[in-house]
Protein backbone atom coordinates (compact mmCIF):
# COMPACT_ATOMS: atom_id res chain seq x y z
CA UNK A 1 0.00 0.00 0.00
CA UNK A 2 1.13 3.59 -1.27
CA UNK A 3 2.32 5.96 1.52
CA UNK A 4 -0.08 8.43 2.72
CA UNK A 5 0.68 11.50 0.52
CA UNK A 6 1.88 14.69 1.86
CA UNK A 7 0.82 16.94 -1.36
CA UNK A 8 -2.34 19.17 -0.59
CA UNK A 9 -5.94 17.42 -0.52
CA UNK A 10 -8.02 18.41 -3.72
CA UNK A 11 -11.02 20.77 -2.09
CA UNK A 12 -14.00 19.26 -2.56
CA UNK A 13 -17.09 20.81 -1.63
CA UNK A 14 -18.52 17.94 1.20
CA UNK A 15 -15.03 17.77 2.85
CA UNK A 16 -13.48 21.00 3.77
CA UNK A 17 -12.73 23.05 7.10
CA UNK A 18 -14.22 26.33 7.96
CA UNK A 19 -11.11 28.68 7.59
CA UNK A 20 -10.88 32.26 8.90
CA UNK A 21 -10.24 33.87 5.00
CA UNK A 22 -13.90 32.02 4.11
CA UNK A 23 -15.74 33.96 7.13
CA UNK A 24 -14.34 37.12 5.97
CA UNK A 25 -15.29 36.67 2.63
CA UNK A 26 -18.71 35.99 3.03
CA UNK A 27 -19.18 38.45 5.73
CA UNK A 28 -18.11 41.46 3.02
CA UNK A 29 -20.54 40.59 0.70
CA UNK A 30 -23.13 40.36 3.76
CA UNK A 31 -22.15 43.34 5.09
CA UNK A 32 -21.50 45.26 1.46
CA UNK A 33 -24.94 44.40 0.39
CA UNK A 34 -26.86 44.92 3.81
CA UNK A 35 -24.97 48.22 3.95
CA UNK A 36 -26.72 48.82 0.38
CA UNK A 37 -29.94 47.79 0.80
CA UNK A 38 -30.52 48.96 4.64
CA UNK A 39 -28.01 51.42 5.49
CA UNK A 40 -28.57 53.57 2.32
CA UNK A 41 -32.42 53.27 2.91
CA UNK A 42 -31.12 55.01 6.97
CA UNK A 43 -29.29 57.65 5.66
CA UNK A 44 -31.91 58.99 3.01
CA UNK A 45 -34.15 58.92 5.39
CA UNK A 46 -31.97 60.77 7.97
CA UNK A 47 -31.13 63.42 5.41
CA UNK A 48 -34.54 63.57 4.10
CA UNK A 49 -35.75 63.84 7.88
CA UNK A 50 -33.30 66.90 8.77
CA UNK A 51 -34.06 68.64 4.70
CA UNK A 52 -37.88 68.52 6.21
CA UNK A 53 -37.90 70.17 9.45
CA UNK A 54 -38.00 69.05 12.99
CA UNK A 55 -41.09 67.22 12.96
CA UNK A 56 -39.88 64.67 10.09
CA UNK A 57 -36.36 64.93 11.98
CA UNK A 58 -37.88 64.14 15.51
CA UNK A 59 -39.82 61.22 13.80
CA UNK A 60 -36.80 59.68 13.06
CA UNK A 61 -34.67 60.31 16.11
CA UNK A 62 -37.65 58.25 17.86
CA UNK A 63 -37.14 55.62 15.70
CA UNK A 64 -33.22 55.62 16.24
CA UNK A 65 -34.08 55.79 19.87
CA UNK A 66 -35.75 52.85 19.96
CA UNK A 67 -34.70 48.83 20.74
CA UNK A 68 -34.95 48.12 17.06
CA UNK A 69 -33.39 51.47 15.79
CA UNK A 70 -29.98 50.48 18.03
CA UNK A 71 -29.90 47.00 16.88
CA UNK A 72 -30.29 48.46 13.47
CA UNK A 73 -27.58 51.17 13.75
CA UNK A 74 -25.61 49.01 15.77
CA UNK A 75 -25.74 46.07 13.30
CA UNK A 76 -24.58 48.76 10.81
CA UNK A 77 -21.79 50.42 12.52
CA UNK A 78 -20.29 46.67 12.85
CA UNK A 79 -20.99 46.66 9.33
CA UNK A 80 -19.19 49.54 8.16
CA UNK A 81 -16.10 48.36 10.37
CA UNK A 82 -16.05 44.54 9.09
CA UNK A 83 -16.71 45.96 5.46
CA UNK A 84 -14.00 48.75 5.67
CA UNK A 85 -11.54 46.10 7.33
CA UNK A 86 -12.07 43.55 4.81
CA UNK A 87 -12.14 46.05 2.29
CA UNK A 88 -9.02 47.34 2.91
CA UNK A 89 -7.40 43.56 2.96
CA UNK A 90 -8.77 43.93 -0.56
CA UNK A 91 -6.72 46.01 -1.58
CA UNK A 92 -3.54 44.17 0.26
CA UNK A 93 -4.33 41.27 -1.67
CA UNK A 94 -4.81 43.12 -5.04
CA UNK A 95 -1.31 44.32 -4.50
CA UNK A 96 0.09 40.68 -4.95
CA UNK A 97 0.81 40.68 -0.78
CA UNK A 98 -0.37 38.11 1.93
CA UNK A 99 -1.54 34.97 0.54
CA UNK A 100 1.33 33.47 2.39
CA UNK A 101 -0.46 30.45 4.23
CA UNK A 102 0.52 32.01 8.26
CA UNK A 103 -0.07 36.00 6.82
CA UNK A 104 -3.38 35.20 5.46
CA UNK A 105 -4.33 33.78 8.43
CA UNK A 106 -3.27 36.38 10.81
CA UNK A 107 -5.02 39.38 9.27
CA UNK A 108 -7.90 37.29 8.51
CA UNK A 109 -8.48 36.90 12.48
CA UNK A 110 -7.70 40.49 12.41
CA UNK A 111 -10.01 41.48 10.29
CA UNK A 112 -13.09 39.89 12.27
CA UNK A 113 -11.47 40.99 15.18
CA UNK A 114 -10.83 45.16 14.70
CA UNK A 115 -14.41 45.83 13.81
CA UNK A 116 -16.33 44.15 17.20
CA UNK A 117 -13.26 46.56 19.25
CA UNK A 118 -14.18 49.35 16.63
CA UNK A 119 -18.09 48.74 16.97
CA UNK A 120 -17.47 48.87 20.76
CA UNK A 121 -15.50 51.63 21.08
CA UNK A 122 -18.18 53.91 18.84
CA UNK A 123 -21.40 52.59 21.10
CA UNK A 124 -19.09 53.61 24.12
CA UNK A 125 -18.53 57.18 23.29
CA UNK A 126 -22.20 57.93 22.06
CA UNK A 127 -23.37 56.23 25.48
CA UNK A 128 -20.71 57.41 28.00
CA UNK A 129 -17.82 59.63 26.73
CA UNK A 130 -20.91 62.41 26.62
CA UNK A 131 -21.31 61.98 29.96
CA UNK A 132 -18.12 62.07 31.13
CA UNK A 133 -16.92 64.75 28.57
CA UNK B 1 -20.98 31.32 -23.63
CA UNK B 2 -20.62 31.71 -27.23
CA UNK B 3 -17.34 34.89 -25.73
CA UNK B 4 -15.23 33.73 -28.54
CA UNK B 5 -18.01 33.33 -31.49
CA UNK B 6 -19.68 36.15 -33.81
CA UNK B 7 -22.98 34.31 -33.05
CA UNK B 8 -22.65 34.84 -29.34
CA UNK B 9 -21.33 38.29 -29.50
CA UNK B 10 -24.56 38.67 -31.86
CA UNK B 11 -26.75 37.17 -29.18
CA UNK B 12 -25.40 39.37 -26.25
CA UNK B 13 -23.76 36.32 -24.56
CA UNK B 14 -20.11 37.17 -24.56
CA UNK B 15 -18.15 39.61 -21.84
CA UNK B 16 -19.26 43.17 -22.03
CA UNK B 17 -15.36 44.40 -22.73
CA UNK B 18 -16.11 46.39 -19.22
CA UNK B 19 -15.05 44.10 -16.46
CA UNK B 20 -11.86 46.20 -16.00
CA UNK B 21 -13.99 49.57 -15.90
CA UNK B 22 -16.28 47.56 -12.92
CA UNK B 23 -13.36 47.00 -11.17
CA UNK B 24 -11.42 50.11 -11.55
CA UNK B 25 -14.17 51.87 -10.73
CA UNK B 26 -15.44 49.47 -7.36
CA UNK B 27 -11.54 50.34 -6.01
CA UNK B 28 -11.43 53.88 -6.58
CA UNK B 29 -14.78 54.63 -4.86
CA UNK B 30 -13.71 52.44 -2.00
CA UNK B 31 -11.05 55.46 -1.51
CA UNK B 32 -13.39 57.56 -1.57
CA UNK B 33 -15.60 55.79 0.76
CA UNK B 34 -13.02 55.17 3.54
CA UNK B 35 -11.71 58.70 3.40
CA UNK B 36 -15.54 60.42 3.20
CA UNK B 37 -16.90 57.97 5.53
CA UNK B 38 -14.25 57.86 8.24
CA UNK B 39 -14.92 62.27 8.35
CA UNK B 40 -18.43 61.32 8.89
CA UNK B 41 -18.38 59.26 11.55
CA UNK B 42 -15.62 61.33 13.26
CA UNK B 43 -17.97 64.49 12.51
CA UNK B 44 -21.13 63.14 13.86
CA UNK B 45 -19.22 62.17 16.67
CA UNK B 46 -17.85 65.23 17.41
CA UNK B 47 -21.24 67.26 17.17
CA UNK B 48 -22.42 68.15 20.92
CA UNK B 49 -25.60 66.57 20.36
CA UNK B 50 -28.03 65.47 17.19
CA UNK B 51 -30.98 68.24 18.24
CA UNK B 52 -32.12 69.26 14.52
CA UNK B 53 -31.02 72.54 15.19
CA UNK B 54 -27.27 71.45 15.31
CA UNK B 55 -27.16 68.89 12.86
CA UNK B 56 -29.04 71.36 10.33
CA UNK B 57 -26.97 74.48 11.06
CA UNK B 58 -23.94 71.81 10.85
CA UNK B 59 -24.91 70.66 7.52
CA UNK B 60 -25.31 73.90 5.86
CA UNK B 61 -21.65 75.28 5.70
CA UNK B 62 -20.27 74.41 2.30
CA UNK B 63 -17.06 72.67 3.75
CA UNK B 64 -19.69 69.84 5.19
CA UNK B 65 -22.13 70.02 2.26
CA UNK B 66 -19.77 69.28 -0.04
CA UNK B 67 -17.62 66.41 1.32
CA UNK B 68 -21.32 64.67 1.97
CA UNK B 69 -22.79 65.16 -1.55
CA UNK B 70 -19.57 63.36 -2.36
CA UNK B 71 -19.50 61.01 0.12
CA UNK B 72 -22.98 59.97 -2.04
CA UNK B 73 -21.84 60.08 -5.13
CA UNK B 74 -18.76 58.09 -3.52
CA UNK B 75 -21.37 55.02 -1.40
CA UNK B 76 -24.50 54.96 -4.23
CA UNK B 77 -21.94 54.66 -7.17
CA UNK B 78 -20.26 51.36 -4.99
CA UNK B 79 -23.45 49.95 -3.57
CA UNK B 80 -24.39 50.27 -7.42
CA UNK B 81 -21.38 48.28 -8.51
CA UNK B 82 -21.47 45.83 -5.21
CA UNK B 83 -25.55 44.87 -5.84
CA UNK B 84 -24.80 44.25 -9.63
CA UNK B 85 -22.21 41.84 -8.56
CA UNK B 86 -24.50 39.63 -6.73
CA UNK B 87 -27.69 39.84 -8.80
CA UNK B 88 -25.25 38.92 -11.70
CA UNK B 89 -23.93 35.85 -9.29
CA UNK B 90 -27.36 34.76 -7.92
CA UNK B 91 -29.99 35.25 -10.53
CA UNK B 92 -29.49 32.66 -13.10
CA UNK B 93 -32.64 33.95 -15.42
CA UNK B 94 -31.13 36.53 -18.05
CA UNK B 95 -35.56 38.25 -17.88
CA UNK B 96 -35.35 38.26 -14.26
CA UNK B 97 -31.29 39.72 -14.09
CA UNK B 98 -32.18 42.09 -16.29
CA UNK B 99 -35.43 43.33 -14.36
CA UNK B 100 -33.61 43.36 -11.20
CA UNK B 101 -30.74 45.72 -12.70
CA UNK B 102 -33.19 47.83 -13.83
CA UNK B 103 -34.33 47.98 -10.49
CA UNK B 104 -31.59 48.46 -8.94
CA UNK B 105 -30.56 51.07 -11.12
CA UNK B 106 -33.93 53.31 -10.11
CA UNK B 107 -33.41 52.45 -6.11
CA UNK B 108 -29.70 53.86 -6.15
CA UNK B 109 -30.02 56.78 -8.35
CA UNK B 110 -33.64 57.34 -7.18
CA UNK B 111 -32.08 57.50 -3.56
CA UNK B 112 -28.81 59.20 -4.44
CA UNK B 113 -31.10 61.78 -5.58
CA UNK B 114 -33.38 62.48 -2.36
CA UNK B 115 -30.22 62.29 -0.76
CA UNK B 116 -28.24 65.15 -2.50
CA UNK B 117 -31.67 67.05 -2.84
CA UNK B 118 -31.91 66.97 0.52
CA UNK B 119 -28.29 68.17 1.50
CA UNK B 120 -28.96 71.04 -1.23
CA UNK B 121 -32.06 72.00 0.15
CA UNK B 122 -30.14 72.40 3.95
CA UNK B 123 -27.43 74.35 2.60
CA UNK B 124 -28.99 76.64 0.31
CA UNK B 125 -31.93 77.01 2.87
CA UNK B 126 -29.67 77.76 5.93
CA UNK B 127 -30.88 76.08 9.53
CA UNK B 128 -34.24 74.85 8.65
CA UNK B 129 -35.98 75.97 11.88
Amino acid sequence: MAEPSQRPISPHLGIYKWGPHMIVSILHRVTGDGMALVGSIVMVWWLVAMASGPESYKAFVDCADSPIGYVVLVGLTWSFFQHMCSGLRHFVLDAGAGYELSSNRIWSIATLMVPLFGTAAVWLFILFGKVAG
Amino acid sequence: MGSGTGLGRVRGLGSAKHGSEHWLRQRTTAVGNLLLMVWLFASVLMLPNMDHGTVTSWMAQPIVAIPMILLVLSVFTHMRLGLQVLIEDYVKDDGTKFGALILLNFFCIGLGAAAIFAIAKIAFSGTVN
